[in-house]
């Protein structure tokens, strides 16, 4: 452990590099971090002099990364509120429905055709459900649609998808730590999950006057230090009643939504979320030994395309019960494909759980994959949704004509 | 009153959709990074934003001087606004038969009678003098801005014109 600040210094660079060629080539950083941590992995080839396999720091960066998927759980609880989830409407509630639903099924129907068991079939499941918040939002904003009619809605699916991540989360953990056999079991499990969830955020409610007044406190230092105090104990203690500690922080999040502190709260960790997210993605590379990747191939491109024509049609089928237009709903479809921080959450609840070892490196795989073709779809999105509408004839060639017409070079940044 | 609709975008800022008077459609973002963007929609096709505007902080707050008339009043109006939650600023022209006319601020005792506060005065030659000491004459034609709430604007502008609450 001698030099183990320079070591994490050199993966920072590393990551830093990652983040300037992704702006160069305007996309995600988050591929980038991941191959760029699969390169350099404890399983990668010694190249000579260079050694820059963190096998001193891994155990840190690792760390650091689990601190990643607490901020990152924590922030989706701070923003999300229910008096916005009412806001945002009930054409929101069909189309996350329809989406997470759609989904879903097509993800225990993919497990259940590659023949494995259960427990891996439901974290597949969760795998290829749910959507990336962060980069759907940055692609939205980077190809300036966020004006667009159907960006509600795509950010309203983005919402429910991050409810049913917690739920779905929760239950899971639950079952998969819990150790139960039997169908009742399970049950009793995942109950218990979801009842201290349910338990914490009832308390909470009850405690946001007196939460308000506690954090009242001038110093950063010391409001922060309250602040990761609770993060952090509450979610350990999560992990004692066999809850995923992102989940803990998922609720303390919740819980801390509600108080007039939010916005102070948000604003003081976002950079934290940005620094730590980065390292998860970069750990969850090194963890994947890039050997692995080949057997995980096929049940990755099976599993891409399922999504892409699960999020297609769920996308369609959600604008169209809004009332958008086809062209707007067909963006919605072909925006909410990527895949990212969730995903790899939910594969790494899988590997605490000692499940198969194949669901890292498809999920690896699989967020790879669909990383970088979400973005790339959402850019080419009028291209494509006019070849579709050739075959389906969704919108009448007059319509399209004059919807194509303008528009059209002024997309750069 | 022209149609705004505000709605939430959850991760990236606040949307603001207005369809004007004259059939335009324009939808502004304000994004949390303080970035704000204005987008011109095709009023044909409501899908595709004809042109837009990207803005930082202080080039959109300068903007939006210009168009609140700030800067430079449009003729047609007397007075011009703006209301920073419960504090609103405004723009006063003094009129010729006024009864402050000769007088000073502290004569009038302006803050300590109304509660507002004249933060800047600006001569009938643009000469603008920021925070007018008591001792400032007040002339006819000078626009007085005044910051206050809005009963103590109301009181100030009895006191300018009258001599008296």
């Amino acid at each position: 452990m001698e030099h183990i600040v320079f070591e994490v210094g050199l993966a920072l660079t590393l990551m830093a590099v990652a983040g300037l060629i992704s702006i160069r080539l305007r996309f995600s950083i988050i591929p980038f971090l991941i191959l760029i941590g699969m390169t350099v992995g404890p399983h990668a080839p010694q190249l000579g002099m260079v050694d820059l396999r963190f096998i001193q720091s891994a155990p840190l960066i690792e760390f650091m990364g689990r601190l990643g998927v607490l901020f990152l759980l924590f922030y989706v609880g701070l923003e999300f509120s229910v008096s916005r989830l009412i806001r945002a409407g009930r054409s929101i509630a069909i189309g996350g429905t329809i989406h997470v639903g759609l989904n879903f099924v097509l993800g225990l129907l993919f497990g259940w055709m590659m023949g494995w068991p259960l427990k891996e079939i439901l974290v597949v499941a969760g795998i290829v459900t749910v959507s990336s918040s962060a980069i759907v939002a940055k692609v939205l904003v980077d190809l300036k649609r966020t004006a667009n009619p159907e960006t509600e809605m795509i950010l309203g699916i983005i919402m429910f998808d991050d409810v049913f991540l917690a739920v779905y989360l929760t239950i899971l953990s639950g079952l998969l730590f819990s150790g139960a056999t039997s169908v009742g079991g399970v049950i009793l499990s995942g109950g218990i999950a979801l009842g201290f969830m349910l338990a914490i955020l009832a308390l909470g409610r009850v405690a946001v006057p007196w939460l308000n007044r506690v954090l009242n406190i001038g110093s950063t230092e010391v409001f922060l230090l309250v602040v990761f105090a609770a993060l952090f104990l509450i979610s350990g203690f999560g992990e004692t009643l066999h809850v995923a500690e992102a989940i803990g922080a998922l609720l303390v999040g919740l819980v801390l939504g509600e108080t007039e502190h939010r916005k102070r709260i948000e604003h003081l960790i976002l950079p934290l979320r940005e620094v730590f997210g980065a390292m998860f993605f970069f750990s969850f590379g090194l963890s994947i030994d890039p050997r692995t990747l080949g057997g995980a191939v096929w049940p990755a491109l099976g599993a891409v395309l399922l999504t892409l024509v699960g999020n297609f049609t769920a996308g369609m089928l959600a604008g169209r019960s809004a009332g958008l237009s086809p062209k707007a709903a067909a963006n919605i479809g072909l925006t909410i494909v990527a895949r990212g921080e969730f995903s790899i959450i939910m594969a790494n609840l899988g590997k605490s759980a000692g499940l198969l070892s194949i669901l890292q490196p498809f999920a690896a795989l699989y967020v790879l994959i669909l990383a970088v073709v979400g973005p790339l779809l959402a850019k080419e999105s009028k291209a494509i949704f006019t070849t579709l509408n050739k075959v389906f004839k969704w919108q009448s060639p007059r319509e399209t004509k004059a919807s194509t017409a303008p528009h059209g070079k002024k997309e750069h940044g | 009153m022209t149609n705004i609709r505000e709605s939430d975008l959850p991760g990236i800022g606040r949307k603001f959709q207005i369809d004007t008077r004259s059939g335009d459609k324009l939808v502004i973002i304000i994004h949390d990074d303080g970035r704000r963007e204005l987008y011109h929609f095709d009023p044909d096709d409501p899908d595709s934003s004809i042109s837009m505007v990207t803005l930082d902080d202080d080039e959109a707050r300068q903007v939006a001087g210009i168009i609140g008339g700030l800067t430079y009043r449009p003729k047609a109006l007397e007075s011009v606004e703006v209301a920073l939650n419960d504090l609103v600023i405004e723009w006063y022209k003094v009129e010729p038969n006024s009864k402050c006319v000769g007088r000073t601020i502290g004569e009038l005792q302006i803050r300590k009678r109304t509660g507002a506060t004249v933060i800047a005065v600006i001569d009938k030659d643009q000469k603008q003098t920021v925070n007018p000491g008591p001792d400032y004459v007040l002339k006819a034609e000078t626009i007085l801005v005044v910051m206050g709430e809005r009963q103590q604007i109301k009181a100030f502008k009895q006191l300018v014109s009258n001599g008296s609450e």
